[in-house]
């Protein structure tokens, strides 16, 4: 046993290359975006939701799985905290993501338009809930309460850096524990919001946890990619391996799996019942070309992955985690672009420049944002108690 | 304790530190047939002994795949081949409400599948009577101890060198362990009298329980009791009743569901003269038509309407539908028969309704017209 | 312990009891003879389960009419029932699988005890379906197997799912606890005097010798089994719920079941495992091995578990209303202010307010509230079956058709009578099997295993 023997870790820069790559990818995408402004202002607006549904749940599933951490007491992440605590900063881009979106209000969601509320029951009856004040109100809380935790686990998780004092990991349990009930509750009505009430007439009282799966998945495959990576290139501290890897690959396995048991709940209750209120949100996306698609989310989001990650050793080998970790971020994308992009053409999917330009300022903004913090701190929490067993952690 | 033969030579440790390096060693040297025993699994000792890597995983997932797929298979065939039965509207072949039997197929079959195969096959058990049972040597290592033994079967296995082996790990106690010959030769034989009256007996006791259940204890009362319920079948007497029918008449002036009435019952002529077809003879109402007539109409008049199906000769004979007088009969007059039947011929209204019968009449016609074809039918 | 070290491992059993030591505090109870209170336990339990037996008897001489069900309220107590027991069941696999798989320690000290409790719930589970169809002599039928009618089962129903979802529960959860009583039954032969029990032993550790080339097989199968086993229960109280939801009546038919119906699964099954657990380790002594530690984290989980729960019910509130459904909405304002008010408030208050409690420490460890709280869990946690079951159906579409359903005194009787069979076959385990997994408590003490080098 290495007893007293401090953990050597010495920070390098992250290559100016990345940053010329990040901003590169911005501008791009960010021109494209302005130009689809004017092309097609409800196109680019669907896309953008699909973006910005997808960065928010790099962001808040990386604030959750940090606050997992610290709950179970997990060793074994410890090391590579700080991946999810930069990545999780992605968040602070969203306030800025849902200002043209809610400019564009109108083009996206049918129950801001009075006249067609007035006009049906059902939405009469959830213009309390559905308004267009309220649904800013609510987004602009549910982002002030992420940025607020994120500013109570990241302040306390860098001060300990320097004092390494064992209070801080103590404080940020208690943190933790009051951050669940927040996080579920508006990642509940953030999915509603954003996402189920884009066909205001459909309900799922499941639909918050989908977003959930999909969310902690996509958290956990940039949190497993970047780790690795930085990993190989010698960012972080020695003596981390497959033993690492291999809770990394279980996890992203597990949920694979969890995403596919809440999405096949969802599909299985409405198909069995064959509600018309219910089903006609699956008909639309068995529409034309949108049959293929939602076959494909079955392979995209859970064969592939599954088959991917199915062996024992394919969880500790790296390459081939990186590559289920990539596919996994895609699948999320995919899979929102599946909730979302149905209402706005209904007869196929779209494919053009609009869908790949939000992708390109999406992959921009992370990298960027992704830069700027990571040359600020640490990229490993070298004050945490338990960061030698962490290093020290085998199966 | 004369046939005793050496087995092997085992060496107790309580540090398994101690165990850790002593087992090194005996890689190094180069020996096959050894063990570690401990009553826990001891970490990093496969990688240490370069036991192979468990196959179980492959095993437990072919065993899921059969599970599986012969999920598939047997909902399938059930469900859609052998006995169709289509429930809530669906699909014969509702793949998505068969995914829960699947599931469980598959868990079921891999998990004690593969439990069986490494306990029966793998492991060779049950075996209570390998030499290392009750012995010293394994009562230490089912308490406190943890244990390596080096057998004596092995090529380079040499008691003393062992020993001398051993001893130069200082191990808490060294054992010589021995076994008798004909203990471990023992194999239970099949045709043992024993065994085969034991299978007997419980194959009598089976039957004579099933048959009992079956055709005596069913039969007996709680079990009886939906048999003998309070309450009449069909066309039994009643007490209850003056007129003593267990099946009651509808009160009078009581009409059928759908009934519709006909105004020219026995006024053949009159209903000749008035009906007039409101079908068009188009493809859909002839097709209608020959469903029609080849599920009631043609197994008296034929296929083709001529009379000449299996009851010709063995009855009155079923007239042809191509006669002069059937073919100048107007439609309404046709329509007659078929709602009031004729000579032996019963009535169809409670099996056709009102389009269907009249789809008839037009098939009728096209079947006529198919024999006497006018000329300009050709052009 | 208000201050925790995080920079060690926190010790899975307390002090540092030799190997001995273990095997004699675990094997104590098999070998002494019980105390007068084990006998009045064993008294309570089997006079509850006589109870039971007569109801079922009598219900089974004069037919179901003795029940309460009543025309709309086909599905009641029996079906609550067997919800109820399923889900006690969960939280065994949940410790012995779930925990494993995320290499939670300190799930050593109580899996086996969770697994035990898990076949028991699960036997008592499945006699409420069988006395609920009325004819359980005829229950060979639920099987797809070939008869004199040519008909085959019906796969597209959620009763044949349970079928295949609970005999699958059964036997994998079966499986799993004997493979790892093997070792414990080996070290078992190995130390007792008494023939009878020698050949015993023999006969069930099926000449288990203690060998690492047999345990690198052992614990691959363990990781396995422990790998089906978390979809599977993940499975079952989501087909349970199925029965409900894919109906299309307001109240079951709702897609967040499956969750939901898993989450309140662990809940109670949590707390009827820490109840039991606080007797057993009072009496046989076993503070050091199930330690308060141990206790306070399943408190954690219930907690965490209670509030899964509460979101559950949130949702479903919030969606009743959103649906714009008048006849979703009505449901739940009927089970909150109509008739059944009453079990609707049990629930809410026994599985989500004081579950609350939870969250100050002091509470979490001190064992005569935690002990309330488990027993409020399950009283919560039954009542929520009943509200879920008994609402839904006795106002149903047909307003004519409403009827107030009350269980009768035979439906009490035969619920007692689940208790009596559960916790029979508890004391029963406890003077006939080690309690606790003595290879895995073994394995977890400081100083058992060899260094990494």
């Amino acid at each position: 046993m290495i007893e007293n023997q401090q953990i050597l870790y010495h920070k390098k820069p992250l290559p100016k290359k990345l940053l010329n790559l990040g901003l590169l990818l911005f501008v791009v995408g960010l021109l494209g975006t302005i130009a689809g402004f004017f092309v097609d202002s409800a196109r680019i607006s669907f896309n953008l939701v699909v973006l910005t549904t997808w960065l928010a749940s790099i962001g808040i599933g990386s604030l959750f799985f940090i606050g997992i951490e610290y709950l179970t007491g997990a060793v074994w992440s410890v090391p590579f905290r700080r991946v999810a605590e930069i990545n999780s900063a992605i968040i602070f881009v969203l306030p800025i993501l849902i200002v043209p979106i809610i400019l564009n209000i109108h083009s996206l969601y049918h129950w801001t338009h009075i006249e067609a509320v007035q006009n049906d029951t059902i939405l009469k009856n959830k213009a309390p809930y559905l308004n267009e004040t309220f649904f800013i109100i609510r987004t602009v809380v549910f982002i002030f309460l992420w940025f607020l935790f994120y500013y109570l686990f990241i302040s306390n998780s860098r001060k300990q850096d320097s004092t390494s004092d064992q209070k801080l990991t103590k404080r940020n349990s208690i943190v933790s524990a009051a951050f669940m009930p927040v996080f579920a509750i508006s990642l509940t009505f953030f999915a509603i919001d954003w996402l189920m009430s884009l066909e205001p007439h459909w309900y799922s009282t499941i639909f918050g946890v989908y977003y959930f799966a999909g969310t902690f998945l996509a958290s956990l495959g940039a949190f497993t990619y970047i780790s690795i990576l930085l990993n190989e290139k010698g960012y972080l501290v020695e003596g981390l391996g497959p033993d690492h890897y291999y809770s990394m690959g279980a996890l992203l396995f597990g949920f694979t799996n969890f995403w596919a048991y809440i999405a096949f709940s969802q599909f299985m209750l409405i198909w069995y019942a064959n509600l018309p209120e219910e089903t006609f949100w699956f008909i639309n996306r068995g529409v034309g070309s949108w049959f293929y698609m939602s076959i494909g989310i079955i392979l995209v989001k859970f064969i592939v992955p599954y088959i991917l990650l199915l062996p024992q050793p394919a969880k500790m080998d790296p390459k081939r985690l990186k590559i289920a970790a990539l596919w996994i971020l895609f699948a999320h994308y995919y899979d929102l672009f599946w909730v979302v992009m149905p209402t706005f053409s209904k007869n196929g999917i779209p494919f053009n420049w609009f869908e790949l330009v939000p992708i390109v300022l999406g992959l921009g903004l992370f990298i960027m944002v992704f830069y700027y913090v990571a040359s600020k701190v640490n990229l490993v929490p070298i004050g945490d108690p338990k960061l030698r067993r962490g290093v020290e952690f085998h199966l | 304790m004369v046939s005793n033969n050496l087995y092997a030579l085992g060496a107790l440790f309580k540090d398994p530190n101690k165990l850790v390096k002593l087992a090194k060693k005996i890689v190094e040297l180069g020996y096959k047939n050894w063990d570690v025993h401990s009553s826990y699994p001891l970490h990093g000792l496969p990688r240490l002994m370069r036991l192979k890597w468990s196959p179980l995983g492959y095993i437990a997932l072919i065993l899921g795949l059969t599970g599986t797929s012969f999920g598939v298979f047997f909902t399938w065939w059930t469900m859609s081949v052998d006995y169709p039965l289509t429930i809530g509207g669906k699909p014969w072949f509702s793949f998505p409400a068969f995914v829960p039997v699947l599931f469980e197929l598959t868990v079921l079959l891999a998990s004690v599948g593969t439990a069986i195969v490494m306990l029966f096959i793998i492991f060779k058990f049950p075996n209570n009577r390998h030499p290392l049972h009750d012995t010293e040597y394994m009562k230490k290592v089912s308490v406190d101890h943890c244990g390596i033994v080096i057998e004596a079967k092995d090529k380079n296995f040499d008691y003393e060198k062992v020993k001398a082996l051993f001893q130069e790990f200082e191990p808490d106690q060294i054992l010589d362990i021995y076994y008798q010959e004909e203990e471990v030769a023992y194999k239970p034989k099949v045709f043992d009298w024993k065994f085969i009256t034991f299978l007997v007996v419980i194959a009598v006791l089976t039957s004579a329980v099933g048959y009992l259940f079956n055709n005596k204890i069913l039969y007996m009362p709680p079990f009886d009791f939906m048999l003998n319920q309070f309450r009449l079948g069909p066309q039994e007497s009643s007490t209850f009743f003056a007129d003593g029918f267990g099946m009651r008449k509808p009160v009078p002036g009581t009409v059928a569901r759908g009934d519709i009435y006909y105004p020219f019952k026995g006024k053949p002529e009159e209903a000749g003269a008035k009906l007039i077809n409101p079908l068009l003879p188009t493809k859909e109402n002839l097709a209608l038509g020959q469903e029609k007539y080849n599920t009631f109409c043609s197994p008296c008049h034929g296929w083709r309407g001529e009379g000449d199906s299996h009851l010709n000769g063995q009855f009155p004979n079923p007239p042809s539908l191509h006669s002069e007088k059937v073919r100048t009969w107007s439609d309404g007059r046709i329509y007659h028969v078929i709602v009031e039947g004729q000579n032996v011929m019963p009535s169809y209204a409670k099996q056709l309704t009102e389009k269907e019968r009249w789809a008839i009449v037009l098939y009728i016609r096209a079947l006529q017209r198919s024999l006497n074809a006018k000329q300009e039918d050709v052009q | 312990m208000s201050n925790i070290d995080y920079t060690i491992e926190p010790e899975v059993v307390e002090g540092k009891p030799s190997h001995s030591a273990v095997n004699d505090a675990i094997a104590k109870p098999l070998e002494t003879k019980p105390t007068w209170k084990y006998y009045i336990a064993l008294g309570i339990s089997s006079t509850l389960l006589l109870i039971g037996a007569v109801c079922l008897g009598y219900s089974f001489y004069y037919g179901i009419g003795l029940w309460g069900n009543n025309q709309p309220v086909g599905w009641a107590v029996p079906i609550v029932n067997f919800v109820f027991w399923v889900g006690i069941g969960h939280a065994g696999t949940l410790i012995s699988a779930i925990l494993f798989l995320f290499r939670q320690r300190w799930r050593t000290g109580i899996a086996r005890f969770a697994e035990a409790m898990t076949i028991f719930a699960v036997i008592t589970a499945g006699l409420f379906p069988l006395i609920h169809t009325g004819r359980p002599w005829l229950a060979g039928y639920l099987f797809p197997l070939p008869n004199q009618h040519h008909l085959w089962v019906n796969f597209t129903s959620p009763l044949i799912w349970d079928v295949f979802a609970v005999s699958t529960y059964l036997t994998v959860s079966f499986v799993f606890w004997y493979i790892g009583l093997i070792p414990d039954l080996a070290m078992l032969r190995d130390r007792t005097t008494s023939k009878i029990k020698k050949v015993i032993y023999s006969i069930f550790s099926l000449g288990w010798r203690h060998s690492n080339r047999h345990w690198n097989h052992y614990e691959m199968i363990y990781l396995i089994l422990a790998g089906f086993a978390t979809p599977l229960v993940l499975s079952v109280h989501t087909i349970v719920s199925f029965d409900f939801a894919v109906s299309i009546l307001p109240g079951w038919h709702t897609t967040i079941f499956p969750p939901y119906f898993v989450a309140g699964a662990v809940f109670s099954g949590f707390a009827m495992v820490q109840n039991v657990l606080i007797i057993v380790r009072k009496i046989f002594n076993l503070e050091h091995i199930i330690t308060l530690d141990t206790l306070e984290k399943m408190n954690k989980v219930m907690l965490a578990t209670g509030m899964m729960v509460g979101y559950a019910y949130g949702v479903e509130f919030f969606i009743a209303w959103y649906s714009g459904n008048p006849l979703e909405s009505f449901v739940f304002l009927n089970r909150a202010f109509g008739n059944y008010a009453w079990a609707y408030w049990i629930m809410v208050s026994c599985n989500v307010i004081f579950t609350q409690l939870f969250w100050f420490k002091k509470i979490r460890r001190s064992i005569v509230p935690m002990f309330i709280i488990g027993v409020l869990v399950n009283v919560g946690m039954w009542f929520e079956r009943f509200v879920i079951v008994v609402t839904t159906l006795s106002k149903d579409f047909l307003p004519s058709n409403w009827d107030y359903y009350k269980p009768t005194l035979v439906d009490i009787g035969i619920l007692l009578g689940s208790f009596g069979l559960f916790f029979t076959l508890v004391i029963l385990f406890i003077r006939s099997l080690p309690v606790v997994s003595i290879s895995e408590v073994k394995a977890v003490i400081k100083g058992s295993q060899p260094g990494h080098h």
